[in-house]
């Protein structure tokens, strides 16, 4: 089994994820990295699944992909709401807090 | 009505006060303030009951008890008790409140004053008659808050930092002290075979030498800000310059007793072998105390400030007596605590007296009062000299006690204390020379002599203060037996009395 | 062909599971509410919409019937679902917990929501949809339900944290709180991922079993980790706390009631499963991480709160120094005071909740009258609205622990844990919780301070007009609050018996 290779390409991709969550300050992109790492975690758990013969890891992966379209659809709306109060979208800017 | 549960009417009977004054409507001020009275004079006069009650001799151990559980899984349960080293502090709290809400006067909001007191009384009255360590922790704790308030909210220009200051201190100490009780119980839980706050029952437990010698600094710190032993004592002098009078009253009346209270109760109960190795430590501190209390009140502006480090001097007395561990110094340090109380308290009320007539607390602004007013004059005196220690008046009695029991077993510490008695001379009749002799100026002609109302109020203060000068007898049997278990209980080696060594000798 | 299919015994035949409906009644009742709010929502007029507020209210405690059903019928622990799903005392209590907070929420909201004229029908439904959420995290005992409870209670809860559309601060909170609680559980779920492939499943109990101290491979170290981490965020521990203030402040004030008491306590129910189930030999890996973790997070809390103007910010600060008492017990969690940890902590939950709601209460109250989330625009407040002045000074004190109000029991048993722990780490700890409750006196006196003894913004002595429903959530909250002070034993009766 090639499993040490799918958990590698897990790794990278959430290495991948966290480094874009941490830099990009568009929402998007925050968003888009967020799903990256959660692709990450549905290559492990497949991987797993295959290695155990075993059902319940892809039972999860499909709920979390499930779950990830319910939370992108907030998330969108939630960037939208502010892309109409402010014409912009960039995080570095949501600063309306302090302290 | 023997099985009347009086020392837990003891501390509900202040806690329904207050929670009556503060449902009342505040529209009818001198309804509250008689209900605060009535409330605080009821407490009084069962706390003279519990005097009458209290059954002189025997072997010390707790009387009137009162034992109920509380929270079961934890092992805290309600157990009051009473023994010679409290009794005289809880007939002291039951007749200093009621002297304290007539003595002085709120200015305003007087419900939520009177509401204040009464709690505290309750906290205090509970603090000194807990047999369980999680009740003497709540009620400690319970102290500190209408203390705050108190301060904070009836106190003069500086009163909000000062009240902080005092919170503070004290929590921090106590914050220690909480960690010191958990792990205390749940080290005995091991011995003991079941988990139990119970003082009496925690006593049977021994801990190893180090593990007592850190649980004892854990509740020392505690009850040494509350003393307040040299170097925790910064925050009193703030405290006192700010309160108002009813707050200093009982501030340097009963709530300074809890430290000592507590080191004599709790630490010296539970750790012996710590208390005995620390000795040296406390002696000194007390000493320290002695010494610059004195000094520094010799310095002071502001007369309540006098009376404030005057309190820190004298306290470092009661602890020099309790830790000589002889059953004459620790007599002498209990009843000492009282005296205390008794002349602090009526110091803080006369000092309390001037600032209303004059609005000013300032020696350098006061002169000449004892020309206009001769009759304050003359009881000011006779609270001084009782501070002072006269012969004839309580203060000398418990000093006495206190320096003569010490000089058996710590010889030096002594030498040097009683140089703190002249040094006690010497700021009090020097701060009374400036107030009281001379000629009056222009502001202090107008000086008013003592009412009859003030007079009533201090007339019982009075009368101890003599009393107990002339004939301490009838306290000191109530107090020696339960001193004495408790010299027992320590186990450090007693001298031969001076003159059976010197017989020796021969 | 399908027919072949189906025969084919490469498809084991199906059996559906055994469904234990008394056990699942209150997720059931709940549901059946949250349809039925929806449902009204589209049929009610705008002058008829307060009747949601009511439904709600009494939905959540119609779900608090069957919890009371299933704690006297007798049975220690229902199992469903290969033991995904566990209905035991525990979660019966933590859900009792969830839906009383629940209610005090819906009355915190019916006036705010009301004058505020916002979309009532849609928050209800949001509001109850994360309680159920909360409800199932109670009873999750496998991966795939913690995560979907989690997801189930979160995403309303961005939503409402966002509520008000057009101001920008809610925004921004809403905002912060989404992509923060979304990175938190993706890499959570990076982390479950881990501990799945190292032990062949996803159930805690059989997690559990593979997992044991020494022995583990540094895949489910890391897995641990992974998965402490993101409920870290969850329960704003530092440092994965920088979501909380902001999103605290710029949401409606209800809400943040809502997230600091329900959504934290959902984040720490989480946890005690995954620890109490998953990893209890893995105490050498979680119990270094989440002390440290306890101490920055209650220090680090302490000192931000003591520099705050805003009332709400700075119970943010307070609310995640708390979490950092909270999490004091968990440090010492899988060793000899395991049980003495789960009982402080639930215990800890339940005083907190009564108490901080209570506090929100207060400053719903408030504002009504102040617009405004300055600690100063509280001066004097026990001279005009004396009620109101004695129950914040109440709250305070027993965030502060003293006795006797509530929150005393719960740091005592958090201590308790701690100290029985017997280890020098666990002395250290309560020294630094000690030290910690002390500090926090400093901004809670501060606010006592406001109350008592500074005089009246503009002197504005009008008195406040609070509708019953706050005043409902007052008294349940102040009654709870010194009930549990005074009576320990009505909560620890309950919690000193679970087990996990």
């Amino acid at each position: 089994m090639l499993i040490s290779e799918f958990l590698l390409l897990g790794a990278v991709l959430f290495c991948i994820g966290v480094y874009g969550v941490i830099v990009r300050k568009n929402a998007v992109l925050v968003l888009m990295s967020i799903e990256l790492i959660l692709n990450s975690v549905n290559i492990n758990l497949l991987a797993f699944s295959l290695k155990y013969n075993d059902i319940s890891g892809q039972t999860f992966a499909l709920y979390i992909i499930a779950v990830a379209a319910a939370e992108v659809g907030v998330g969108l709306a939630l960037v939208l709401l502010i892309y109409r109060n402010k014409r912009n979208i960039s995080l570095d800017e949501l600063s309306e807090m302090k302290g | 009505m023997n099985n009347f549960p009086i020392l837990t009417a003891l501390v509900l009977v202040p806690a329904a006060g207050a929670l009556v004054v503060a449902l009342m409507s505040k529209r009818h001020p001198d309804i509250v303030k008689l209900a605060g009275v009535g409330f605080s004079v009821v407490t009084g006069a069962l706390s003279i009951w519990v005097l009458g009650k209290f059954h002189t001799g025997g072997d010390g151990s707790f009387q009137l008890v009162s034992q109920h559980s509380w929270i079961k899984q934890w092992g805290i349960g309600w157990h009051l008790g009473i023994d010679g080293i409290s009794l005289f502090l809880v007939v002291l709290t039951g007749i200093l409140f009621p002297i304290a809400l007539l003595g002085s006067d709120s200015h305003h909001d007087i419900k939520p004053y009177t509401a204040w007191i009464l709690l505290l009384e309750a906290g205090v009255m509970g603090s000194f008659l807990s047999l369980d360590l999680f009740l003497f922790f709540v009620f400690f704790e319970i102290v500190l808050v209408p203390m705050y308030f108190l301060i904070g909210g009836w106190g003069y220009d500086k009163r909000v930092y000062a009240a902080l200051k005092f919170f503070i201190y004290t929590m921090l100490g106590s914050a220690f002290m909480l960690v010191g009780i958990l792990t205390t119980v749940f080290l005995a839980k091991a011995q003991l075979g079941h988990i139990t706050f119970d003082l009496v029952e925690l006593q049977k437990a021994s801990f190893a030498v180090s593990t007592g010698r850190w649980l004892f600094l854990a509740f020392a710190i505690a009850f040494a800000v509350k003393v307040p032993i040299f170097p925790f004592h910064t925050w009193l002098p703030d405290a006192h310059t700010q309160a108002p009078t009813a707050g200093s009253v009982l501030l340097a009346g009963v709530m300074l007793k809890l430290g000592t209270y507590g080191l004599l109760r709790f630490s010296f109960g539970l750790f012996p072998e710590a208390t005995r190795y620390f000795r040296p430590l406390f002696l000194t501190l007390g000493v320290i105390g002695i010494l610059y209390g004195a000094i520094v009140a010799t310095m002071q502006k502001d007369l309540k400030r006098v009376v404030a480090y005057s309190s820190v001097a004298h306290m470092g007395f009661i602890v020099l007596g309790a830790f000589a561990f002889t059953g004459q110094a620790v007599s002498g340090s209990v009843l000492q605590m009282i005296n205390h109380g008794v002349s602090t308290g009526a110091l803080f009320l006369l000092v309390g007296m001037i600032s209303e007539r004059r609005h000013t607390r300032e020696i350098s602004q006061l002169k000449g009062l004892q020309s206009v007013a001769p009759i304050f004059a003359g009881v000011f005196t006779l609270v001084m000299l009782s501070s002072i220690g006269v012969p004839g008046l309580n203060g000398f009695v418990g000093e006495f006690m206190i320096l003569i029991g010490t000089f058996l077993t710590a010889r030096w510490w002594t030498v040097v204390a009683a140089a703190g008695v002249i040094l006690a001379a010497l700021y009090l009749l020097w701060a009374y020379q400036r107030v009281f002799h001379g000629q009056p100026d222009e502001a202090n002609k107008t000086f008013s002599e003592l009412k009859l109302k003030e007079a009533l109020v201090l007339a019982p203060l009075l009368g101890i203060i003599v009393f107990t000068g002339v004939y301490p007898k009838p306290m000191l049997d109530r107090i020696q037996p339960a001193v004495n278990k408790l010299v027992q209980h320590v186990d450090y080696p007693q001298p031969q009395s001076p003159i059976a060594a010197a017989e020796g000798g021969q | 062909m399908l027919s072949t299919l189906l025969a084919s015994d490469v498809v084991a035949p199906f059996s559906s599971p055994k469904i234990d409906y008394h056990a699942l009644a209150p997720e059931l009742v709940l549901a059946g509410v949250i349809v039925a709010v929806l449902l009204a929502d589209l049929f009610l007029e705008e002058s008829k919409k307060w009747v949601l507020s009511t439904i709600a209210g009494f939905g959540l405690l119609a779900a608090f019937i069957p919890i009371v059903t299933l704690a006297v019928s007798g049975h220690r622990a229902r199992s469903m679902f290969g033991g995904a799903y566990v209905v035991d005392t525990y979660s019966l209590l933590v859900k009792g917990i969830f839906l009383l907070a629940g209610y005090v929420v819906v009355l915190l909201s019916q006036n705010y929501l009301e004058e505020g004229d916002y979309y009532q029908g849609e928050y209800y439904f949001l509001l109850l949809s994360s309680i159920l959420g909360m409800v199932m995290m109670g009873s999750s005992r496998d991966l795939v339900t913690i995560f979907v409870s989690l997801e189930f209670l979160s995403i309303p809860a961005y939503m409402l944290a966002a509520w008000r559309k057009r101001d920008l601060k809610s925004n921004e909170a809403g905002t912060k709180y989404y992509l923060l609680g979304v990175f938190a559980s993706a890499v959570m779920l990076y982390g479950m991922s881990l501990l799945y492939g190292d032990t062949g499943t996803t159930i805690l109990k059989g997690i559990g079993a593979k997992l044991q101290n020494g022995s583990m491979s540094p895949v489910a170290v890391l897995g641990i980790v992974f998965v402490i981490i993101g409920f870290a965020f969850k329960v704003s521990a530092v440092p994965f706390h920088n979501w909380a203030p902001d999103t605290y402040q710029g949401a409606p004030t209800p809400i943040t009631a809502f997230l600091s008491v329900a959504s934290k306590a959902a984040g720490f129910v989480a946890l005690i499963n995954l620890i109490y189930v998953a990893f209890p030999h893995g105490g050498d890996v979680f119990q270094p991480m989440i002390g440290v973790m306890a101490a920055s997070t209650m220090t680090l809390g302490n000192v931000m709160a003591l520099r705050q103007t805003n009332i709400v910010r700075m119970l943010a600060y307070s609310s995640i120094s708390q979490g950092g008492f909270i999490l004091m017990p968990l440090a010492v969690a899988g060793g000899k005071s395991s049980g003495n940890a789960l009982t402080a902590i639930v215990t800890y939950l339940a005083v907190y909740a009564a108490t901080n709601l209570g506090l929100f209460a207060v400053i719903i109250a408030v504002s009504r009258k102040t617009r405004s989330g300055e600690v100063s625009s509280w001066g004097g407040l026990f001279s005009y609205a004396p009620l109101l002045g004695v129950l914040a000074t109440a709250f305070l004190a027993s965030l502060a622990g003293i006795p006797p109000l509530g929150g005393w029991v719960a740091k005592f048993g958090a201590f308790r844990a701690v100290i029985t722990s017997g280890t020098n780490w666990g002395y250290a700890l309560a020294i630094v919780g000690a030290v910690n409750s002390v500090i926090a006196f400093g901004y809670y006196g501060s606010l006592m301070r406001e109350i008592w003894m500074k005089p009246v913004p503009d002197g504005d002595t009008a008195p406040i007009r609070t509708p019953s429903s706050l005043n409902a959530a007052l008294m349940i909250c102040g009654g709870a609050t010194l009930a549990l002070g005074v009576v320990p034993g009505i909560i620890l009766r309950f919690s000193d018996i679970i087990k996990l």
